[in-house]
């Protein structure tokens, strides 16, 4: 009898003696904005904040408001490009967000959220981090930072009916941009290891969905490698402890695709904590850390006409962004540069190909030349 | 002194007799026959003549599996109007295709004097051409005049060169000198009062065996010139044809066949019970198996048993999700893989184009598989489950079975059932491991899977010892020579070659199983050409007996 | 099998007669008084009879108990129960056959196939893949469908194209037709004549094809010279479909007679992205490319493509499943769990009640087409069969027959017959000499008779 089954549990196995220790892939299918909102907007007591079209709505006379709009005919959409361009000269607000000067953001006012305990400490300043108020976990963890989810959390188009995140998934589940790959390294028992590497890569190889859109696991995923070296690499130490694996924090390369915005995150003092299934073929979890409110800014600023679907306001955002940042003060100028951020994410069992891809910028030529020589023997 | 002598030469005799390992049994074959063309053959013809661009699409009628090859099946397959109808379809739009604009000037070779009108001398070099592989045969002065003559009319009739000579090609493409793969014989020089097939006759069943397609120039030379009459020359095309490239396409449609593989592209899963399952899962699956067993067997000469236990194996995206293993190329292309020491998974049985294709849409079948390997690979007959079955006494409405094997465990008790459950729930048993997707499993509806199982007195834990089982079969060996005799002469097995075949199975045993040595075999012997005079005497044999 | 003078058979040529207390049918010539010099027509209205056949093939029978009450005479009146529901509003175009019985002389029950062999070409097989004869369907079309551009239409909704219930011999059987839009394209595609167009032009193309396809024809007697007696019988079939084939396009080159029941249909092809439509075994898939076949089918007929034609809804082992249940219509039959307060499998007895519907759509497609003072109906006789009674063991007693139509007012309907244990090929026997095949007795062994059913005769 082979192993006494040991196969059975789809894992290559041999006796404890001769432990070799085996990797698990993921491939991360959903990832959002870890925000608790309520059914009422109870967290937003001031209610949720005006969008930009409602603002440039207000700040024009009626005979202005009938000629832009058609008299109320023309779609958000179609008035959108006229809409943004609000500034004194004729700037598009959202990338050149101080050219005006908005109400203030309202600010998420509950006291719950997902997220972790980044700063260790009661929101007070310390050298590495700027005073703000603190949230308390849902499962009641007091000392929760996540001051991104108290910038857009009443941001209408940030909510979960808001559609920006909703397509930001659906944008990569269709086009396999911004693909991430969590490789666990050494690790020597799935269910307890007190010492395993987690890696991050990107993937090059598009989702593998069934015939209902699901993702389905056990595909391969070659990495994303340039000039012989992948792209992206981050690692971070570990454990598992009854299934859960969490990391120490470290500093993260993230690939981010979402709304025709393509840039690599960088998160900082990111740590995960991902609970792994018995059978190793799915996973979930959240990931924590800072986010620069540099790099929300460019996505923020760069998310174009979507926002006539849902609400958001980009200079808003820009100032309170800036003001509630928590982490990482900038040596000269003092003022916070990051922001406390969690992010839910689900994943399922990937085989993440290493060796094959070492040779895909190469693979390109080949591609590039049989396309010619098709194109040439199809004449 | 004459006694001495005698038995003295009597014993050297014997020995050198001896030494030589026995000679082949003779046969005498069958009568002349007409099979008609099987789909892959078709194909494979009208892409050696117009090449692969042309497009093919039509239903051919189906086969039915007979000796277990449908190319036995071919041998005695009717042409029913809405078949002839669909022929017809396809000779139109491939003899379209021929001579549109995209394809005339390299398919044709010569050029009409006006293309609005017929042209007799191009017509008749493309048609002869074109003709002389199509009918695997050079066409006879007064068959090339009435298609040129046809064409002609045509042309005129329609207003057009290329319309007319369409026309023409199409109806070669229906001939039955086309459509039917047709045994001439001829009176035997060598024996008086025999018949032998003709050379084309005999050129075209070496091409079909070895090749699955028409024979080639060479082939239709060496023909033309009597070489094919002659051992030497006969073993030269043989040992040609064998040392091809074009080798692997033949014996690929030859297991082709035996696989029954024919249906496996439409195979249907339930995509809610086994999403991983897709078309691309189903046709990779074909490929996967089909290249497995041509390393083994062609690309090492190796082992035929072989392809029962070899961990080796090719993965594709597609089949990477179900297998569970990783691929190198995700996007297309197949990796070489080995299945590692303890993984059940090796050889040909545990492939998903074995556990899949022997499935229900949405659960396996111990039973389907258990017929399928003692069917297709062991040549054992099963018999079909009888009428009057009554499951009524034993289905406890209480307790409904989770597992096949509670499921199956009352054909165990009803002696109605035992009989021929016992030839294949056993080994089918053995697999329950791998579902119906061809997926690896440990439990059934939260129960753990029992998995031991049994062939023919070998015993096994899981589906990892079949194919050892299917490796000391001694039917597994016979059974590949059995079929590999019947797909050569494309007919059923008649019972004066028993003899010859029960030969073959031993000399495959001698030559350690290796599959080129008995292809040769079979293509240089006597057996595969010979034929017995028709019971009725056609009015041209007895013409040209002296 | 004997055979006659061929003319059609009516009901006033049969003479009735009474032996033993058993009514007896006696088929003579259709009297020339009725009919016009070639016997194509009632000569008092110059018509011609416009009969059409089919059959229509479900898999795995019925519900014993819950389909139709039984009878123990012929009568009027056909009770259909939960299970046949559907075919109640249908009940004037229908005559129900039970209680006809298939006994194989000791010929194994060769599941699910034997029990549809029997019962169409009149013999038991003996082996699993053996037909041996031809199928009714064949018969019926060798005698009226002489000219008609398809000899017969085969469709099957079941997705499996080689179960096709229509076959000539073990080894000459054509491929039913599984899509829906190549059964379209086949149909009305280009080749198509429309008769209600104004203008018809004989197509060129369509006079080379027949003389191309007569040159092949004269290919035969030189072939046969080289052939043995078995393969000339297999080359003179093929022969005699390349004729089949001249026949068609000599129809399509005379103009059609304006026909107002012919409307081309729409064609099945979806718009989108997703231009095929799937072809399969989950019930849904079934019965919409059913309903869609039936429609195409009842068109052609109505358009004269075609005087016969073999639907199947169900395939004989039919694999018909809802998705996510890992239990087809077949395994259920065997494997479910029989309900101890409603005394039947109840998710087989559900697949059975769709197939009923599905047998409701069908006669729908017909009905809704009109044909002189009536519907397409009137004009045609379909013989709905299965291979089994109670799928669960596989039963050749009682396996139940459906007629569908009047055939042209020569039969009665709403009849429920019943068999008292004779030989189902009673109802082939008699279908077939309604629709004028000279034959008055049909089947081997304990399978032939020659009883016509009489009582449904008008």
């Amino acid at each position: 009898m082979r192993g006494a089954f040991c196969w059975a549990i789809l894992l290559p196995c041999a006796t404890v003696a001769t432990a070799a220790p085996r990797t698990l892939g993921f491939v991360i299918t959903t990832w959002n904005i870890a925000a608790y909102e309520t059914r009422f907007a109870d967290e937003c007591p001031l209610g949720l904040n005006p969008g930009y079209d409602e603002l440039w709505w207000r700040g024009l006379s009626k005979p202005d408001r009938a000629k832009f709009t058609d008299n109320g005919l023309k779609s958000r959409l179609e008035r959108y490009f006229v809409a943004i361009r609000r500034g004194p000269n004729g700037e598009d607000v959202c990338m050149n967000p101080t050219s005006v000067k908005d109400p203030p953001l309202m600010l998420v006012e509950g006291e719950k959220s997902y997220g972790m305990d980044l700063d260790g400490k009661d929101g007070v300043a310390t050298g590495k981090s700027c005073p703000h108020q603190e949230f308390t976990g849902l499962d009641g963890t007091p000392g929760v930072d996540n001051q991104l989810y108290r910038l857009l959390g009443c941001v209408y188009g940030f909510r979960s009916y808001g559609q920006f995140e909703a397509n930001e998934n659906e944008n990569r589940k269709s086009n396999g941009k911004g693909m991430t790959l969590i490789e666990v390294t050494g690790v020597d028992d799935v269910r307890n290891d007190p010492d395993v590497r987690v890696t991050i890569y990107r993937a090059v190889d598009q989702y593998t969905l069934d015939g209902s859109g699901r993702f389905l696991p056990y595909g391969s995923y070659r990495i994303d490698v340039a000039d012989g070296k992948p792209r992206y690499s981050s690692t971070l130490r570990g454990k598992i402890v009854d299934g859960v694996l969490t990391t120490e924090p470290g500093d993260v390369n993230l690939p981010f695709y979402g709304n025709y915005t393509y840039m690599n995150r960088f998160l900082r003092d990111l740590r995960f904590r991902i609970k792994l299934a018995d059978d190793a073929a799915s996973a979930e979890g959240m990931a924590a850390g800072y986010l620069g409110v540099d790099q929300l800014m460019f996505y923020v600023g760069g998310l174009g006409p979507i926002q006539s679907s849902a609400p958001a306001n980009c200079p808003s955002i820009h100032v309170a962004a800036y003001e509630i940042a928590d982490g990482h003060p900038d040596p000269k100028t003092g003022r916070c540069t990051t922001l406390s951020s969690a992010y839910n994410f689900k994943a399922v069992a990937a085989f993440i190909v290493h060796g094959e891809s070492q040779r895909y910028a190469d693979g390109w030529f080949d591609r590039v030349r049989r396309f010619i020589s098709d194109l040439r023997a199809s004449n | 002194m004459h006694r001495g002598f005698a038995s003295l030469l009597l014993s050297l005799s014997l020995l050198v007799l001896a030494a030589c390992g026995g000679r082949a049994p003779k046969t005498s074959g069958a009568e002349p026959g007409a099979r008609l063309l099987t789909e892959p053959q078709y194909r494979s013809i009208i892409a050696d003549v117009f090449g692969s661009q042309i497009t093919i699409g039509g239903t051919f009628d189906p086969l039915v599996r007979t000796n277990g090859l449908l190319t036995v099946g071919a041998s005695l397959a009717r042409v029913t109007p809405a078949g002839f109808e669909q022929f017809d379809r396809m000779a139109r739009s491939i003899a379209a295709q021929v001579t549109d604009p995209a394809h005339r000037d390299y398919l044709i070779g010569c050029a009409p004097q006006d293309v609005a009108r017929p042209d007799d001398r191009c017509a008749e070099q493309f048609l002869g051409r074109v003709g002389r592989f199509l009918f695997r045969r050079p066409l006879e002065r007064e068959e090339l005049a009435t298609r040129v003559a046809e064409a002609r009319r045509a042309a005129v009739e329609l207003g057009g060169f290329y319309d007319g000579l369409a026309a023409s090609l199409g109806g070669m493409l229906v001939s039955p000198s086309f459509l039917f793969v047709i045994d001439v014989v001829e009176p035997d020089p060598d024996a008086r009062g025999s018949m032998r097939l003709d050379a084309y006759s005999k050129a075209s069943r070496l091409s079909f065996f070895l090749w699955g397609t028409a024979p080639d120039e060479e082939l239709l030379r060496a023909a033309a010139q009597g070489e094919l009459h002659d051992r030497r020359g006969l073993e030269r095309q043989a040992e040609r044809l064998l040392a091809a490239p074009r080798m692997e396409a033949g014996l690929r449609a030859f297991f082709d066949d035996m696989m029954a593989f024919e249906d496996i592209a439409r195979i249907e899963k339930d995509s809610i019970i086994y999403p991983a399952f897709s078309a691309a899962v189903a046709s990779d699956a074909r490929e996967q198996t089909l290249r497995t067993i041509m390393r083994v067997v062609l690309e090492e000469n190796g082992d035929y048993r072989d392809i029962f236990t070899t961990r080796k194996t090719y993965v594709s995206g597609a089949l990477g999700r179900i297998y569970h293993v990783p691929v190198d190329r995700p996007d297309g292309g197949w990796t070489p893989y080995e299945f590692p020491e303890h993984d059940p998974r090796a050889g040909i049985v545990t492939h998903v184009s074995f556990t899949a294709l022997h499935s229900h849409a949405g659960r396996s079948s111990p039973t389907l598989r258990g017929r399928a390997l003692r069917e297709l690979l062991l040549c054992q007959k099963v018999p079909d489950p009888p009428g009057n079955v009554d499951f009524s006494k034993f289905n406890d409405p209480h307790s409904p079975a989770r597992t096949a094997r509670e499921r199956l465990s009352v054909h165990a008790l009803q002696p109605a059932c035992a009989g021929c459950h016992k030839i294949t729930d056993p080994v089918g048993l053995g697999m329950e491991h791998i579902d119906g997707a061809g997926q690896l499993r440990t439990a059934e509806s939260g129960v753990a899977i029992d998995a031991r199982g049994s062939l023919d007195g070998i015993e096994f834990a899981d589906v990892g010892g079949i194919g050892p089982a299917m490796h000391d079969n001694p039917a597994a060996p016979a059974c590949l020579v059995d079929r590999m005799y019947a797909y050569a002469t494309a007919r059923p097995t008649q019972r004066n070659e028993r003899k010859y075949v029960k030969y073959l199975e031993r000399e495959f045993a001698r030559d350690d199983y290796r599959v080129p040595a008995l292809l040769h075999k079979i293509a240089i012997s006597d057996a595969l050409y010979a034929v017995r005079p028709p019971v009725e005497p056609s009015p041209a044999f007895a013409r040209n007996t002296p | 099998m004997t055979f006659l003078i061929p003319k059609a058979v009516s009901r006033r040529s049969v003479l009735r007669g009474a032996i033993g207390g058993t009514t007896v049918g006696v088929a003579l010539p259709f009297l020339d008084a009725f009919l016009n010099d070639n016997g194509t027509a009632l000569a008092a209205t110059g018509a011609p009879l416009p009969l059409r056949f089919g059959t229509w093939y479900w898999g795995l029978g019925h519900t014993p108990g819950h389909a139709i009450t039984p009878k123990t005479r012929t009568s009027a009146g056909i009770d259909f129960l939960e299970e046949c529901k559907a075919l109640k509003p249908h009940e004037q175009y229908l005559n129900y056959f039970g209680g006809f019985n298939m006994p194989l002389d000791g010929r194994s029950n060769y599941t699910h196939f034997s029990g549809w062999v029997a019962s169409r070409t009149g013999s038991a097989p003996s082996s699993n893949s053996e037909i041996p004869a031809p199928t009714l369907d064949l018969l019926v079309a060798d005698q009226i469908a002489k000219n008609t551009r398809f000899q017969t239409l085969d469709v099957t909704a079941a997705g499996i194209a080689r179960e096709n219930y229509s076959a000539r011999s073990t080894n000459s059987r054509a491929a039913a037709e599984a899509s829906p839009e190549k059964l379209y394209q086949r149909i009305f595609g280009f080749e198509f004549a429309d008769p209600n167009k104004a203008d018809f032009k004989p197509d060129t193309r369509m006079v080379v094809r027949k003389s191309v396809l007569s040159g092949i024809g004269e290919e035969r007697r030189t072939l046969f010279r080289k052939l043995g007696s078995s393969d000339r019988a297999r080359l003179d079939e093929y022969f005699t479909s390349i004729r089949q084939l001249e026949n068609q396009l000599d129809v399509q080159l005379q103009k059609p007679a304006p026909n107002q029941a012919c409307a081309i249909p729409v064609s099945p092809r979806r718009d989108g992205p997703e231009q095929n439509m799937p072809q399969g075994l989950e019930v849904d898939t079934v019965i919409a490319n059913h309903r869609m076949m039936a429609q195409m089918v009842a068109m052609a007929v109505a358009c004269n493509q075609t005087k016969v034609f073999n639907v199947v809804f169900s395939d004989n082992f039919s694999h018909m499943r809802r998705p996510g249940q890992t239990y087809t219509h077949h395994l259920l039959t065997h494997e479910e769990t029989q309900d101890k307060e409603l005394g039947y499998q109840p998710v087989a007895f559900w697949f059975n009640c769709r197939t009923m519907e599905g047998l409701a759509t069908f006669i729908d497609a017909f009905k809704n087409i009109r044909e002189g003072s009536g519907t397409l109906l009137d004009n045609m006789l379909v013989f709905a069969a299965t291979e089994t009674n109670y799928a669960r063991v596989h039963s050749l007693d009682g396996v139940p027959v459906f007629t569908i139509g009047r055939a042209g007012g020569r039969i009665k309907t709403g009849l429920h017959v019943v068999g008292n244990g004779d030989p189902i090929t009673r109802v082939g026997l008699t279908a077939m000499q309604v629709m004028g095949v000279p034959i008055d007795s049909w089947g081997t062994q304990s399978l032939r008779t020659s009883k016509t059913i009489t009582e449904i005769l008008a």
